[in-house]
């Protein structure tokens, strides 16, 4: 405790000390100034013309000052209390050096240098400063003496060490100095030799032979000091060397990422050419290759739109121009057809006024007309019953952009599905919006339900096991191929799925589309639309070809139209579906 | 010109309905002294042709009791008859014939609508699994059509020989609920040989037009069995549709003497079902497909029979079985 006490102290010492240093280095720059000469005012150096010399008086003057007295005979007077001091053979040298102003001062300025030269000790290595010779200040040690565990330099070694017994000493180059033992804070005159290996003892571990014996630590395990110690050396090195790898790693990462930013953002890059001469050449990014590709993309993307905007304009034309073709050729008809009725009204006009013999005479001749007139009438109503006269161009674009002139494009599909999944119940709903329980369906049922502006043939296929061989008959043309699964019968989804499978084997279905309405959504414990396509691995199963699944409820409806929109959205463009 | 002659036409409709039927009807019933009912009872022969003119004149009568009566319950048609005699001042004593003919027609019109009643309350009643009842009427139609083997279980691929759709024939009652179970198994019970002779003709392959050789080649044999069962459940939509439509009156009144029951549906159906078949073989179809349409035709066939007011679909039980009118 009373050791522990002292190093309080010499820290409280050390602090005040710094701080000190701090002030003069606050007042006067690097240097430290506080020890100065009180005759010339001049600051103390630790050798040369400004050591500090001591006085009999106790006074301290810098030697030059004291070269500069003036002597009295053999002795000069204190400049301050005016004390004689008596000077041996070599006069003012002979006079001794304030060591203990000298000490502080070396201790003021190497604190100083640590404060203001960190960068000195960082190259000095390991924090190892110069140690000076305890036996001169001025000679730097180089080895250290085990026994009177001292610094000393080689000279002052075999100056102090001459003697038969000294010369015994076990010297050892400073770098091999061992280290100085700790004292145990319990017994202190024995040293720490042992460390404790109890998991309670961690926070602190250490031990003296006593301790170990009789002490805090008796009976615990332990270990040597030294051996531990090692052990937690080689172990730092060892984790310096994982730090080393690691950091490695993260600059070279780090690299990498600069490497990654430059192939991104491109730059100018120093190429030499074939013949040495060194020039700057650009080189792309990646971004600014994208940038282009996007731009190639669209541009193409626009001109096939311009072409097939010229095509689709020109199939209006020649639609506008057939229509006007044939309206001009009616128009003409009917001017001949006018042009007839008032000669034949003319010539029954001539007929009248003439006198009754010519009449009679002519009577055939007018029931002849009057026969032609009826039948040209005839086709006339026929005609116009016919005709609707409408300005109107009803306009459709199919997917590929192509034009359909025409009020409905029609589209022809087929619904197939296991027996009781809910196909003709679908159907009735899509046509009559009302829900009804049907009756097996033997055959088929067929319906044409317009939606929007298509207008969807719908063939209804009984799924009774007998019927699925005839399903082929109805796969020709068949734009579409509405595939319907009961939901809510997990045991027969295997079955379906082999369904399935074998339909899209089918080569007249090859270009269909496949739509799977997921039917009874809203009873209670059914597959939903996710796990469906997981089960019947639908990914795998319809790849290549477009299909899409949707949960339905034919009861409600719900889902219904959203899978109609999903076929007419592959068949039509999507943007003008509300057009007509 | 075409279309004012139309409107015209609609016109005088409109005006005969309204007023001159009145006039008419008032004028005949002052020359002749006898009220329309009275009228249509002595000039028609019991049957379709007095019933349904009986019905229509009360349907389309201006007093509220007649319009009434057509719907009124069973057990008052007795006194509603006494009520129609005092309006209209017949006396009974000189009229005995009258109040009798009457009470028949009325019966019959009062049970044909409870008969719709009673049809649709089975058809919408579902086939339940957990109703022992309706088990056992299944496995009693197995039974009856395959007295021979016995079923393996209730979930079975046997249920496809006798022409369900699949292993459950739950499925397949969707749409007619029992009414089709009850119908099947009246048929199967009560017309056996037919029912059997039916079945085992649907199990026949066809092949009537073509060699055997050639038929094998083409490989449609197993596609094409008539399927009985779901045959007849659409039979019986075919007869609920003509009951509903009330195309059936004209047989039924002239099948049933008094009130037409769920038996004489059935009956009907009995013969729907052998009248199909035979229509079936007749047509030769060349494969299942063209069900529809000679569905289609059949039915056309049937309402174009029934418009004739003598026409009874009658099928060839025992005189027994039949409670014809005897005329």
């Amino acid at each position: 405790m009373a050791a522990a006490a002292g190093v309080n102290k010499q820290g409280t010492a050390a602090a005040a000390m710094e701080a000190c240093v701090r002030h003069g280095r606050a007042t006067a720059g690097n240097t430290v100034k506080v020890l100065e000469c009180g005759v010339c005012e001049d600051v103390f150096s630790l050798q040369g013309d400004k050591v500090p010399r001591l006085l009999l008086c106790g006074h301290t003057v810098c030697h030059d000052c004291l070269t500069r007295l003036p002597l009295h005979g053999r002795a000069v007077r204190c400049p301050f209390d005016r004390q004689v001091t008596e000077l041996g053979d070599s006069g003012v040298w002979g006079l001794k050096k304030n060591f203990a102003l000298l000490e502080l001062l070396e201790r003021l300025q190497h604190g100083a240098s640590n404060q203001s030269g960190m960068m000195e000790d960082a190259l000095g290595g390991a924090g190892e400063c110069i140690i000076r010779c305890d036996e001169d200040e001025s000679h730097t040690a180089s080895m250290y003496c085990t026994v009177c565990a001292t610094h000393l330099c080689s000279e002052c070694s075999q100056l102090t060490h001459s003697t038969r017994t000294l010369a015994k000493h076990r010297r050892v180059p400073l770098a091999d100095k061992p280290h100085e033992k700790t004292l145990c804070p319990q017994h202190q005159v024995h040293a720490i030799e042992f460390v404790c290996l109890e998991d309670a003892c961690q926070p602190g571990p250490l031990m003296c032979c006593v301790c170990k014996e009789y002490g805090k630590h008796q009976g615990h395990k332990h270990a040597v000091l030294e051996a531990e110690a090692n052990q937690i050396r080689a172990s730092i090195l060892d984790m310096a060397h994982c730090i080393r790898t690691f950091t490695e790693e993260v600059s070279e990462y780090s690299r990498k990422l600069v490497g990654i930013v430059q192939q991104i953002e491109g730059g100018e890059q120093i190429v030499e050419d074939s013949i040495g001469m060194a020039h700057t050449e650009h080189v792309p990014g990646t971004a600014e290759s994208a940038r282009s590709c996007v731009r190639a993309y669209f541009a193409d993307l626009h001109e096939t739109l311009c072409r097939q905007e010229e095509m689709a304009l020109s199939v209006v034309d020649a639609h506008v121009r057939e229509r006007l073709i044939w309206l001009r050729q009616q128009q003409e008809d009917m001017t001949i057809l006018l042009s007839q009725v008032s000669t034949a009204c003319l010539h029954c006009e001539k007929t009248l006024q003439q006198d009754d013999c010519r009449v009679v005479l002519a009577k055939q001749e007018i029931t002849r007309l009057l026969e032609t007139l009826q039948k040209q009438q005839q086709q006339f109503t026929e005609l116009a019953d016919h005709i609707q006269l409408d300005a109107g161009i009803p306009v459709t674009f199919t997917k590929d952009n192509r034009v359909h002139i025409g009020p409905k494009m029609e589209i022809r599909v087929v619904t197939l599905g296991l027996d009781g999944a809910g196909k003709t119940t679908i159907l009735f709903k899509l046509k009559q919006d009302e829900f009804m329980q049907p009756i097996p369906t033997i055959g088929f049922n067929v319906e044409t339900v317009e939606y929007k502006n298509l207008k969807f043939t719908i063939w209804d296929v009984g799924g009774k096991h007998k019927l699925r061989p005839l399903w082929k008959h109805y796969y020709l043309n068949t734009q579409a191929v509405v595939f319907v699964i009961d939901s809510c019968h997990r045991d027969r989804l295997m079955e379906s799925h082999s369904e399935l499978a074998k339909l899209l084997t089918e080569k007249e279905l090859r270009d269909a589309l496949l739509l799977i309405f997921a039917n009874k959504q809203d009873v209670p414990g059914a597959v939903s639309v996710e796990e469906m396509t997981e089960l019947l691995s639908l990914h795998k199963l319809c790849c290549g070809r477009s299909w899409h699944i949707q949960g339905c409820d034919a009861r409600s409806g719900m889902g219904l139209h959203e899978g109609l929109d999903w076929l007419s959205r592959q068949l039509v463009a999507a943007g003008v579906l509300d057009v007509a | 010109m075409k279309h004012f002659l139309r409107v015209l036409t609609q016109f005088f409709v409109f005006l005969y309905c309204k007023c001159l039927w009145r006039t008419l009807k008032f004028v005949v019933r002052k020359v002749t002294g006898r009220c329309e009912l009275q009228r249509i009872c002595y000039n028609n022969k019991p049957g379709a042709r007095r019933t349904l003119k009986i019905e229509s004149s009360l349907k389309y009568s201006k007093n509220e009791l007649l319009q009434s009566a057509v719907s009124v319950h069973p057990d008052k048609v007795e006194k509603t008859i006494e009520d129609i005699m005092t309006l209209k001042k017949i006396n009974p004593d000189t009229n005995p014939q009258l109040g009798i003919s009457l009470q028949a027609c009325l019966f019959q019109i009062v049970g044909y609508r409870n008969l719709v009643l009673e049809v649709e309350k089975l058809r919408r009643e579902p086939y339940d699994c957990e109703n022992p009842e309706h088990e056992e009427m299944l496995m009693k139609l197995w039974k009856m059509l395959r007295p021979e083997t016995p079923l393996t279980g209730r979930i079975s691929k046997q249920w496809c020989e006798i022409g369900f759709q699949g292993n459950d024939p739950k499925t397949d009652f969707r749409g007619m609920g029992l009414l089709g179970l009850h119908n099947l198994l009246y048929f199967a019970e009560h017309d056996k040989a037919a029912a059997l002779q039916v079945l085992h003709d649907s199990l026949q392959p066809k092949h009537s037009k073509m060699s055997k050789a050639e038929w094998e080649k083409k490989k449609f044999d197993k596609a094409i069995g008539y399927s009985f069962a779901i045959v007849g459940i659409n039979i019986t939509d075919l007869a609920y549709a003509l009951l509903v439509s009330g195309a059936l009156k004209t047989h039924l009144y002239n099948v049933a003497p008094e009130m037409p029951s769920l038996v004489h549906f059935q009956q009907t159906f009995c013969y729907l079902m052998q009248e199909f078949h035979k229509f079936w073989t007749e047509e030769d179809p060349c494969d299942i497909m063209e069900f529809n349409r000679v569905r289609a035709k059949f039915h056309k066939r049937v309402l174009k029979q029934l418009k004739h007011p003598d026409m009874t679909l009658c099928p060839h039980f025992a005189a027994s079985d039949l409670h014809l009118v005897n005329l």
